[in-house]
C-alpha cells in the first residue's frame, strides 16, 4: 500500500472522528508505515481474541452471532480486525475517547440519544465506527501487528468493490427480458400456480408394494427437480434458502425413513440448479461461469444416475432399499456442490473470492481424497478463466477482463503521456493497481510480482515492440502452489529483465542521467558559468520583462560552445521561468497538510515580482519509457536542487565581480583604510562561506550520492528499483542540501539575500565613484598632454581622496558594520541550528558544513556564546525565534523586493 | 564562449617555461605539436578553447604572445617541433635583438618603446576572443627583459584591460649561490613593486625552493634548467585544469583566484605538488590517498617555495586550494580534511575564516601517470614575505654602497634620481609589513593603526 493511501486513510479517519488536535495525518501516516511489517495480517491468532472480547463484552451471544455472520460472509480481515478489537479491550482511555465521540456524533446528528454499549458491539455493529478503532490504535501508538490491519479497512474496502461492481456491470450484456419472465426456463422446482387437478389418494391406503413403487418414481422425479404425486417442495421463501418437502404423512413409516433420508439430494440438487443457473448470468464473471460449467458436468452425470435408476425401476428391479444404497455416493458430491453454492451465495462472491473459497475448501478437504478430488476438479475448472486472464497479463501485458475479477485493475483514465506533465508519477502508481479484495488466497503471495509482471510488459508493448515471453506455458491450478508460483516467477524474471534492458541499454538511462547531472547539477560547471555570463543581464531583469525565446537561444549557444556539445541530449535541456521562486516552492511543498498552507496558498502569486534569476530553471525533456524513471517528480526534484545550486554560484558570482571590482584598490595607498579592511574581510567571509557551501554540496552531497546510485543501479534487477534508488538518492540530495528544512533553508536563503544586497551596494558605490573620478580626471584640462605615469598617479590621488571622503562619512562604516552584524548573525544561527539538527536528528552530513565553514576555528568561540545566550533566551521565553535580520534590508533594497522575498510566515519555533 | 586566457611569454626564462607550458597542455589535450588533433583525442570532453583558438584549417594555435628583447631563446623554439605551433605574428623580437643586459631599467625602457607594437598584437588577441577573463604573464624577476619590460608590460595591461585579470607565474631567483647578475636586487625589488600594484595573482616559482626540491626529492644532483622547467609546467598546467576539465566548481579563473586573496595586496601565491617524479625516476613504489596526497602538500618540503623560519612571528595559511586529480572517491576529501583539521596540521589565521579548499579535477586521460592521485596546492602564507625580506635586504646591501647604479641612470626612469628605488622599497617594505600583520587577530584593524601611527 502506498505512501498515499496511508496518508489518505488517516487523514479520513481524522475525518470521521472529527480529530482537530494539532499534529497532521501525516504524523500518523509516517508513524504506520515505520511500523508496518507485510503479511503479518494471516498471522493472529483469531480464537483467543475471540474468547478475549467475549469474556470483555456484556453481550457475548450477540458478538458471536455477529462474527459468524460475518465470517460467514468471507470478510477479509476479519481475523485482524478481531485482534484489534481484543487489543483495545485493554486500552481504556481508547474506549472512553471512543464513547464519547459516538456520543457526541449522535448528539450532532439529533437522532436519539442511543446507548453506545460496550466497545466491542458498537465496533462489531457497524464498518463506519471500526474505524475509529483505527484512529484511537493510532493515537496509542500501539503494536506494529496491529498496524497492518487498521491499514485496511474492510469499510472502504467493501466501498471499492462496491464502486468496481457497478463499473464492471454497466458494460456487461444485458439479460433479455424473457430469461426471468418464462418460469420453466430451469431445472428446479416450478412453483404451480393451480394445484394439480386429480388429488392422489393417500399413501397409506395402498399396499406395501405400491407405496414402495409410487414412492421411488415420485423420488426419482423429485430428484430431477420435479414435483411427485406424493412428494411435493415447499417453496422457498430466500432464493438462496434450502429447500424442503412435503411428504405425504400417511407413508409407511420404514419407507418415510429411507425417503427422508434420500431427500436432502434432491434438496441440494434443487441448490445446486438455482446456484448455476443464477451464476451463469453475465454479471456474475467468468470464474462463477466456469464454475457453473463444471458443476453442469457432475449434475449431467447425475442426472445420468437418475435416467438409469429409472430404468431399473421400469423394469421393476429398484426397491427402495437399492435405491439408497445407488444414491449414497452422489449424495456426498451433490453436499458439497451445494454447501459451495451456499457459501458463494452468501458471501455474495465473484471472481478470485470465489476461487480462494474453493481453494480453501480443497484444502480443508485434505482426509477425504475423494472430495477433495471433486473439489479439485471444481478449482481447477473455475481457475481455468481466470489464469487465462493471468497468462495474458504476465506473459503479455495485456488485460482482457470484462467482468473485472483480475487482482491487476487498470485505470485508463492515467494515460503516459501526462507522466510528462503530471507531478506525481500517478501512471506507474495508479494506472494498474492491485485490487486486494479479489486476490485469490493461493495467489496473494505472488500479487506483487504479477502486478509488475504486466506492468513492465506493458511498458514494453507502449514502446511499440511485441513481447514474446519464452517461459510461456499454460499456467494450471494444482494443490501444490510451487508449479504456478515458480511460472510466476519465471514470467517476472523475464518481464523485469526485458524492461530493465530495455531501458538501460537501449534507452540508455545512465547516460541520460549523467546528462542531466551535467546540466541540474551543474557536473560541468564551465556551461553554467557561460550561459550565466551571456545571461547575467537578462536574468537580472524582472520575470515579466525576460523574453523566454532569447533566454533559449543563448542557452542554445552556450551549450553548443560548451563542453556540453559533445553531449547526444543537449537538445533535450530546455528554460524554464517559473512564476514562484525556490523559497515559496519549497514552503509550498513543505507546508502541505499543515497550518501555513493557507496562509500561503492566500498570497496572490501574480504579485510577487521576482527576477529572472530566481525565476529560472532548467526544464529537460523526456521520451517514453524514460519519462517512467525521469518523470515530473524527479524532474521537479531535480530542478530544486539546480535553483538551488544555481542561485548560489550566482551569488559566488556576484562576489566574486565584487573582488574583480576592486582589485584596484591594492595600488592606491590608502592611507586610511579602515572600510577597505572590514569591507575585504567582509566579503572574503561571505565568498568562503557560499565556496563552502557550494564545495559541501557538490562534493559532499551531490557527488557522493551520485556514486551510491551508480553502484546501486549497476546491480538493480528490475525497474521499481531503479525507480526507488532514484528517488532515494534526490530525496538525499534534497535534505543534505538542506531543502528540506524550512527553518535552515530560510536561514541559507537570507545569508544568500545579504550577500546580494552587500554586493549590490559596493557596487552602487564603486560605480558612483567611478564616474566622479573620471569627472575629476578630465577637468584640469590646460595642461597638456599627461604621461602615464602622471595619469597613474593622479587617479590613485583622486580615488584615495573620494574614499577617505567615503569613509570619513560615518554612513558608509555604519552599513558595512550593519551588513557585518546581519551576516554574522545569521552565519552563526545557521551554524548552530545545524549542530542542533545534527546532534539531535543525527544528521552527520550537516555536521560536515560546519567543519567546513568553521576549520580553522574562527567561529567556534562566537557560536559557543551564541548557543549559550540561545538557551538562555530559551529558558526565559518558550518561543524564541533565531535573530532576524531585517534592519538592512530597508536601506538597499526596496521594501517590495523584500516581501517576494519572504513571503512565508515564521515557523513555528516552539516544535 | 569560453572565457580565454592570454598568456604572456616575457624574455628568457619566460618563454622557457612557457614552452614547457605550451608542450604539456598539447600532451594533455592531444595537440600534435604542430596543433593537430590527434586522432584519439577527438571525442574529448574538455576545454581546449581556454587556452587554444582553432585556425581556419582547424589547427589548435595557443592564444600565447612570445615577446623577448634578444632572439636566443625564441629561436630554439622556433628550431624545436613546436615552431609551427605559435601564430608567428604573436612572437616578437626586438629588431637590434641587444637585450636588456640584464637591466630593468633598460627592459622597462624598451618596453616602453616597442608598447605599440607589442599592443598590437595582444588588442588582436583580445579581440579574437569573446570574453577574455585574463592575462598570464610568465617571466623572471632577476633578469633584464623578464623584470623590466614585463613590469612595464603588466602596468600597461592593467590600465589597458583594468576589469581583466593579470595572473604571474615569476620566478625568484636562487639565493643561495652567487647569481651572475649583479643587479639583480634592484631588478627584483623594481618589479616587485609592480607585481604588488598591478597584478592580481602572482604564483611565486622559487628557483631556490626548484632547485632543492629537485636535488633532494628527485636526487638529481645537478638540475638542468629543462628538469627545473617540467617541474614548473607541472605546476602551471596543474593549476589551470579545473579550467579545462569543467567539473563542479572552479571553472573560471576568477573563482579560484577570489578565495584565496581575501585582501587584493596579499596576492602571492606558494605552490607544492606531490607526487613528484620526472621522466627519468620511474614511480616509486607508494600507495597514494587523498589524505596521504594532502598532507604531503602541507609539509614545507614539497613546497616550491623556500622560506625561513622565523620565531617571533606565527607564520599562518592565508587560504588553501588544493586541485587533487585522479580517482578520488569524493569521501575520501571530507575524513582528510576533518584528520588535518582535528591534527591541527595548517595553522590558520585568527582573524577571519579560512579552511582548505578541495577541488576534484579530472585528469587528462592521453597522459599516463604512475600515481592514483596527486595533487596540486595553492597556498597564500604569510611566510612569502620572507623572500621579499630577503630582497630588501640584499637591496639594502647593495644600495649601501650605491652599487652598479650607473647602468640605471643611463635611462628615462632614473635620469634625475633614484625615487623610484626608494619608492620601490616603500611598497614592499608595506607589503612584508601587511603579511606580518596578516598573522595577527587585529589584521583588520591594522591599516586604521597604521594610518593613525602616520598621521599623528
Amino acid at each position: 500500500m502506498s505512501e498515499f493511501r496511508v496518508h489518505h486513510r488517516v487523514s479520513e479517519l481524522q475525518n470521521l472522528l472529527k480529530v482537530r488536535s494539532g499534529e497532521g495525518a501525516e504524523v500518523y501516516a509516517d508513524l504506520l508505515l515505520k511500523n508496518m511489517t507485510p503479511y503479518i495480517t494471516t498471522q493472529v491468532s483469531s480464537h483467543s481474541a475471540k474468547r478475549k472480547i467475549a469474556s470483555f463484552t456484556k453481550t457475548p451471544d450477540d458478538f458471536q452471532r455477529k462474527y459468524d455472520e460475518v465470517k460467514s460472509k468471507n470478510v477479509r480481515e476479519l481475523d485482524p480486525l478481531v485482534f484489534l478489537v481484543s487489543k483495545l479491550t485493554e486500552e481504556t482511555k481508547t474506549q472512553k475517547f471512543l464513547e464519547q465521540n459516538a456520543q457526541e456524533r449522535a448528539a450532532e446528528a439529533g437522532g436519539t440519544l442511543t446507548s453506545t454499549g460496550s466497545v466491542v458491539s458498537m465496533t462489531t455493529a457497524s464498518g463506519g465506527k471500526m474505524s475509529q478503532e483505527e484512529v484511537s490504535e493510532l493515537r496509542n501508538k500501539l503494536l506494529s501487528a496491529t498496524s497492518g490491519s487498521s491499514i485496511l479497512s474492510p469499510e472502504s474496502l467493501r466501498r471499492q468493490r462496491d464502486k468496481a461492481r457497478k463499473n464492471a456491470q454497466s458494460h456487461t450484456l444485458a439479460v433479455p427480458a424473457w430469461v426471468y419472465e418464462r418460469p420453466f426456463l430451469t431445472g428446479d422446482f416450478v412453483r404451480q400456480t393451480q394445484p394439480s387437478a386429480e388429488h392422489p389418494v393417500a399413501l397409506g391406503t395402498l399396499p406395501m408394494s405400491l407405496q414402495e413403487q409410487a414412492v421411488v418414481e415420485d423420488l426419482l422425479f423429485t430428484m430431477m427437480g420435479v414435483d411427485g404425486k406424493y412428494i411435493q417442495a415447499r417453496a422457498v421463501n430466500d432464493k438462496h434458502g434450502h429447500r424442503s418437502f412435503n411428504v405425504d404423512p400417511s407413508l409407511d413409516v420404514s419407507m418415510k425413513e429411507l425417503v427422508n433420508r434420500v431427500l436432502p439430494v434432491c434438496s441440494h440438487y434443487s441448490s445446486v440448479c438455482r446456484f448455476m443457473e443464477e451464476k451463469s448470468m453475465p454479471d456474475y464473471g467468468q470464474v462463477n461461469h466456469a464454475l457453473c460449467a463444471a458443476m453442469r458436468n457432475l449434475a449431467k452425470e447425475y442426472l445420468i444416475l437418475v435416467a438409469q435408476l429409472e430404468h431399473q425401476s421400469r423394469q421393476g428391479q429398484l426397491s427402495l432399499q437399492k435405491f439408497w444404497f445407488y444414491v449414497q455416493p452422489c449424495k456426498r458430491t451433490l453436499e458439497i456442490l451445494a454447501a459451495i453454492a451456499e457459501t458463494v451465495n452468501k458471501g455474495d462472491c465473484r471472481g478470485g473470492a470465489v476461487l480462494s473459497l474453493l481453494h480453501e475448501r480443497t484444502a480443508s478437504l485434505v482426509g477425504d481424497s475423494k472430495a477433495q478430488d471433486l473439489c479439485l476438479y471444481l478449482t481447477q475448472a473455475a481457475c481455468v478463466p481466470y489464469f487465462e486472464i493471468l497468462e495474458r497479463w504476465i506473459y503479455k501485458g495485456i488485460i482482457v477482463d470484462p467482468y473485472a475479477e483480475f487482482i491487476v485493475e487498470e485505470h485508463e483514465s492515467v494515460i503516459k503521456e501526462k507522466i510528462e506533465k503530471d507531478y506525481n508519477d500517478a501512471y506507474w502508481e495508479q494506472r494498474y493497481t492491485i485490487c486486494r479484495e479479489r486476490i485469490p488466497v493461493f495467489l496473494e503471495k505472488v500479487a506483487d510480482k504479477i502486478l509488475s509482471t504486466g506492468k513492465y510488459l506493458n511498458v514494453i508493448r507502449q514502446c511499440g515492440r511485441d513481447v514474446k515471453c519464452p517461459a510461456a506455458e499454460e499456467i494450471v491450478y494444482t494443490l501444490k502452489e510451487r508449479r504456478y508460483v515458480e511460472q510466476i516467477e519465471r514470467a517476472y524474471n523475464y518481464a523485469s529483465r526485458v524492461l530493465l534492458d530495455l531501458l538501460m541499454e537501449e534507452k540508455e538511462l545512465m547516460a541520460r542521467l549523467r546528462s542531466i547531472k551535467h546540466y541540474f547539477l551543474l557536473d560541468q560547471g564551465d556551461l553554467v558559468v557561460q550561459f550565466m555570463d551571456m545571461a547575467e543581464d537578462e536574468l537580472k531583469k524582472d520575470m515579466e520583462d525576460i523574453i523566454p525565446t532569447r533566454l533559449e537561444s543563448l542557452l542554445e549557444l552556450a551549450l553548443r560552445t560548451s563542453v556540453a556539445n559533445a553531449d547526444p541530449y543537449k537538445d533535450d535541456l530546455k528554460v524554464e521561468l517559473l512564476n514562484y521562486d525556490l523559497i515559496t516552492q519549497l514552503f509550498r511543498i513543505l507546508s502541505i497538510e499543515t497550518k501555513q498552507e493557507k496562509a500561503l496558498q492566500a498570497i496572490d502569486p501574480t504579485e510577487i515580482h521576482i527576477s529572472g534569476l530566481e525565476a529560472f530553471a532548467f526544464d529537460y525533456e523526456v521520451k517514453w519509457p524514460l519519462s517512467l524513471i525521469i518523470n515530473r517528480k524527479a524532474l521537479t526534484r531535480y530542478q530544486m536542487l539546480f535553483r538551488h545550486l544555481f542561485y548560489a554560484k550566482h551569488v559566488e558570482r556576484q562576489l566574486c565581480n565584487m573582488w574583480l571590482n576592486s582589485k584596484t584598490a591594492k595600488q592606491y595607498d590608502l592611507q586610511s583604510p579602515r572600510w577597505y579592511a572590514a569591507a575585504f574581510a567582509l566579503r572574503h567571509r561571505m565568498l568562503h562561506f557560499v565556496q563552502n557551501y557550494g564545495y559541501y554540496m557538490m562534493f559532499e552531497v551531490l557527488e557522493p550520492n551520485w556514486h551510491i546510485l551508480e553502484q546501486n543501479l549497476k546491480s538493480v534487477s528490475n525497474v521499481d528499483d531503479v525507480l526507488h534508488h532514484h528517488m532515494d538518492f534526490l530525496d538525499k540530495c534534497l535534505k543534505d542540501c538542506m531543502l528540506t528544512n524550512t527553518e535552515l533553508l530560510k536561514i541559507v536563503s537570507k545569508l544568500m539575500v545579504v550577500c546580494i544586497t552587500f554586493c549590490n551596494c559596493i557596487q552602487r558605490l564603486t560605480r558612483t565613484f567611478l564616474a566622479d573620478e573620471e569627472l575629476q580626471l578630465t577637468a584640469p584640462p590646460g595642461k597638456g598632454k599627461l604621461t602615464d605615469a602622471d595619469i597613474r598617479k593622479n587617479k590613485a590621488k583622486v580615488v584615495s581622496e573620494h574614499v577617505d571622503e567615503l569613509v570619513s562619512s560615518d554612513s558608509f562604516e555604519d552599513t558595512i558594520t550593519n551588513f557585518d552584524r546581519n551576516f554574522s548573525s545569521l552565519l552563526l544561527s545557521l551554524l548552530d541550528r545545524l549542530s542542533h539538527f545534527s546532534s539531535s536528528d543525527c544528521e552527520h552530513n550537516m555536521m560536515n558544513i560546519i567543519y567546513r565553514i568553521d576549520f580553522n576555528g574562527h567561529y567556534t568561540e562566537q557560536l559557543e556564546q551564541f548557543s549559550a545566550e540561545r538557551s538562555m533566551m530559551e529558558q526565559q521565553s518558550p518561543d524564541w525565534q533565531p535573530a532576524d535580520s531585517g534592519t538592512v534590508f530597508g536601506k538597499f533594497s526596496s521594501g517590495k523586493k523584500m516581501a517576494a522575498k519572504d513571503p512565508s510566515p515564521k515557523p513555528a519555533g516552539g516544535d | 564562449m569560453p572565457r580565454e586566457i592570454i598568456t604572456l611569454q616575457l624574455g628568457q626564462c619566460g618563454n622557457q617555461i612557457g614552452m614547457e607550458f605550451w608542450k604539456q597542455l598539447c600532451m594533455e589535450h592531444g595537440i600534435s605539436p604542430e596543433g593537430i588533433l590527434e586522432d584519439y583525442a577527438t571525442e574529448g570532453t574538455d576545454r581546449k578553447d581556454v587556452f587554444f583558438y582553432q585556425a581556419d584549417d582547424e589547427h589548435y594555435i595557443p592564444r600565447s604572445v612570445l615577446l623577448d628583447l634578444e632572439p636566443r631563446v625564441i629561436n630554439t623554439i622556433l628550431n624545436s617541433p613546436y615552431a609551427n605551433l605559435y601564430n608567428p605574428e604573436n612572437i616578437y623580437m626586438s629588431t637590434h635583438g641587444g637585450g636588456a643586459g640584464n637591466n630593468w631599467a633598460s627592459g622597462y625602457a624598451q618596453g616602453e618603446k616597442v608598447q605599440e607594437e607589442v599592443f598590437d598584437i595582444i588588442d588582436r588577441e583580445a579581440d579574437g576572443s569573446d570574453s577574455l577573463e585574463g592575462f598570464v604573464v610568465c617571466h623572471s624577476i632577476a633578469g633584464g627583459t623578464g623584470s623590466g619590460m614585463g613590469s612595464y608590460m603588466i602596468e600597461k595591461l592593467n590600465d589597458r584591460f583594468p576589469k581583466k585579470l593579470i595572473q604571474t607565474y615569476s620566478v625568484f631567483p636562487n639565493q643561495d649561490e652567487i647569481s651572475d647578475v649583479v643587479v639583480q636586487p634592484y631588478n627584483s625589488l623594481l618589479t616587485l613593486k609592480r607585481l604588488t600594484q598591478n597584478a592580481d595573482c602572482v604564483v611565486v616559482l622559487d628557483n631556490t625552493a626548484l632547485n632543492r626540491i629537485a636535488v633532494d626529492r628527485l636526487h638529481i644532483q645537478n638540475p638542468s634548467f629543462s628538469q627545473i622547467n617540467s617541474l614548473v609546467s607541472t605546476i602551471m598546467s596543474t593549476s589551470t585544469t579545473t579550467l579545462r576539465y569543467p567539473g563542479y566548481m572552479n571553472n573560471d579563473l576568477i573563482g579560484l583566484i577570489a578565495s584565496l586573496i581575501p585582501t587584493p595586496r596579499l596576492h602571492f601565491l606558494m605552490t607544492g605538488y606531490t607526487p613528484l617524479t620526472t621522466d627519468q625516476k620511474a614511480a616509486s613504489v607508494r600507495k597514494t590517498t587523498v589524505l596521504d596526497v594532502m598532507r604531503r602538500l602541507l609539509q614545507p618540503k614539497n613546497m616550491m617555495v623556500s622560506t625561513d623560519r622565523i620565531r617571533h612571528i606565527n607564520h599562518c595559511f592565508i587560504s588553501i586550494l588544493n586541485i587533487i586529480q585522479g580517482e578520488v572517491d569524493p569521501t575520501q576529501v571530507h575524513k582528510s580534511l576533518q584528520r588535518i583539521r582535528e591534527r591541527k596540521l595548517a595553522q590558520f589565521i585568527p582573524w577571519g575564516p579560512a579552511s582548505i579548499q578541495v577541488a576534484l579535477s579530472r585528469k587528462s586521460p592521453y597522459v599516463q601517470s604512475a600515481h592514483r592521485v596527486s595533487g596540486l596546492m595553492l597556498a597564500n602564507h604569510t611566510s612569502i614575505s620572507s623572500l621579499f625580506e630577503r630582497c630588501l635586504k640584499q637591496y639594502d646591501k647593495l644600495r649601501k654602497r650605491e652599487a652598479f647604479l650607473e647602468q640605471f641612470r643611463k635611462e628615462n626612469v632614473f635620469k634625475d634620481n633614484l625615487d623610484e628605488l626608494d619608492n620601490s622599497r616603500e611598497v614592499v617594505q608595506k607589503l612584508v609589513d601587511e603579511y606580518h600583520a596578516a598573522t595577527r587577530p587585529d589584521y583588520i584593524s591594522w591599516g586604521a593603526q597604521e594610518a593613525a601611527e602616520g598621521r599623528s
